[in-house]
């Protein structure tokens, strides 16, 4: 029998078709702990759908999927911190509530990472998330995620609705909270410019498949160019 | 247990406004009906219209059942829900608690705007023993209880199922929880044999008639009612099991 142990994630031939649309035609990869992966492809290759399926709120039609040696389910959501695109908050709750309420269901929640993290994306815990604009509520979600020190974090486009100006600095105190001896991190995303100092590897998909794998600077050399410029590259 | 507790006061919270809203009009509307009937209304039209948050309750539930998770899928907070590390059971059970809440919040309103203001109520009241009323109040509140947690159930699994399915969700939702009555009732009976040991339970005495002079002797056979509890229970758990390893969230 196969040990996965060794792998944060280990993927094998997944296949998810959607009515109409196949969104992931045979995914196989491996990827080892401690390091940040970006997820990059254009919208509708399949990012989403593929960190769906690592979290369990999409059923694979085929193939393999282990989290840290563990089948999508229960207990491998106690591993994985996710940060979904879309706005996955409760609209009626205070930014503290939401915190709070998180916090509740897991054990590798830090109470005062989550406080610095407050202070650092300029949120205030009394503020009704309903009341915060569109950037305010990504930086929220951000925090949910960072506070934990979960083995696993998926963000799914953690840029949407967030200003230039301030990803700078938000990539900067992604950088600070990851802890990189025991967490992988697998960050989504088609804003690749301003994210690309982020990452450690990179996995290139499209149209449901991977189209390129591999350790960020090793690819930067062998293509003699940044990994926002394979993108274009490839994508454009 | 912690995070159960702490999904039921997020549910909970998240009913109070439409809640307060909707017993604060029922009851008004019984002291309104009070001060028409003295200003001259029909008093048939007022006890009809008196009646009317009262039957309005099952429609209400009913659609706060559906609307309870309909809700978490429609603003997306389903993905804060199915990444809980909690089994699927303890989402829906929270849930089933919250409507059971507000099924106990609303009746109790309205049942003590009618014991106040509503003339024609006032007059049965009043013909009864206060601790008879008390006791058989609670008894059919119980039995009101059953009955809504039984529906609950179902549309719990309707709804769950028909996010197991990507296209035709509406109807796979209807046929499943008009199927899932119908296997009650049939898997029911299959059951009922098992249950045959249990004694009838005498209605008259738990309903204390002799304390109001009426000599009715009736039983309750409660073996059927049992076995379909069974069914019930099993259809609770199964939509527990398949919402948390099955559902997906919109694509």
């Amino acid at each position: 029998m196969m040990n996965y142990a060794d792998q944060a994630v280990f993927v094998e031939g997944l296949r998810k078709r959607y009515p109409g649309a196949e969104a992931l035609r045979g995914i196989n990869l491996q990827l080892e702990r401690g390091q940040i992966w970006g997820l990059l492809g254009p919208n509708g290759s399949g990012k989403s759908t593929f960190l769906k399926c690592l979290v369990g709120l999409a059923q694979p039609d085929g193939g393999l999927i282990k989290i840290y040696n563990q089948e999508p389910g229960r207990q491998a959501r106690k591993l994985i911190a996710f940060m979904p695109e879309l706005d996955h908050l409760y609209r009626w709750m205070t930014v503290q509530g939401t915190l709070d309420f998180t916090a509740g269901f897991y054990q590798d929640w830090q109470a005062g990472r989550a406080e610095e993290l407050l202070d650092f994306m300029r949120l205030k815990g009394e503020q009704k998330v309903g009341a915060l604009s569109r950037g305010m509520r990504a930086r929220l979600k951000l925090i949910l995620a960072l506070a934990r020190k979960a083995p696993l974090i998926l963000l799914d486009e953690p840029f949407s609705g967030i200003d230039p100006s301030s990803r700078e600095r938000i990539v900067e105190g992604i950088i600070r909270q990851f802890k990189s001896e025991e967490q992988t991190m697998i960050i989504s995303t088609h804003a690749v410019g301003s994210t690309e100092q982020l990452f450690d590897g990179v996995i290139f998909l499209d149209q449901g498949e991977v189209y390129l794998q591999g350790n960020a600077e090793d690819l930067r050399t062998e293509h003699g160019q940044s990994i926002n410029d394979i993108f274009k590259e490839v994508f454009v | 247990m912690l995070p159960f507790l702490r999904l039921l006061r997020k549910d909970l919270e998240s009913i109070r406004w439409p809640l307060g809203i909707i017993s604060g009009l029922s009851a008004g509307l019984i002291v309104f009906l009070r001060f028409k009937l003295a200003g001259g209304w029909h008093e048939d039209l007022v006890g009809i219209l008196m009646a009317a948050p009262l039957m309005f309750l099952p429609f209400w539930l009913f659609w706060q059942s559906f609307q309870s998770l309909r809700t978490e899928w429609r603003e997306d907070t389903v993905y804060t829900l199915l990444c809980l590390p909690v089994p699927g059971w303890q989402l829906t059970l929270s849930k089933l608690c919250t409507i059971a809440a507000e099924y106990t919040v609303y009746l109790g309103v309205v049942a003590a705007a009618n014991a106040l203001f509503n003339p024609f109520a006032g007059e049965i009241l009043a013909s009864f023993p206060a601790s008879w009323l008390l006791r058989n109040g609670f008894l059919f509140y119980l039995i009101g209880l059953s009955q809504v947690v039984s529906s609950v159930i179902f549309i719990q699994l309707a709804f769950v199922v028909s996010k197991m399915v990507g296209r035709l969700q509406g109807l796979v939702s209807l046929w499943t929880f008009f199927l899932a009555f119908w296997v009650t009732g049939r898997m029911g009976g299959l059951l009922e044999p098992l249950f045959r040991w249990i004694p009838a339970v005498p209605l008259h005495r738990l309903f204390r008639l002799d304390l109001i002079g009426r000599p009715i002797v009736s039983y309750w056979d409660a073996a059927p009612k049992i076995s379909q509890g069974l069914i019930i229970f099993g259809f609770f758990w199964l939509t527990g099991y398949c919402l948390e390893n099955y559902v997906e969230v919109n694509g």
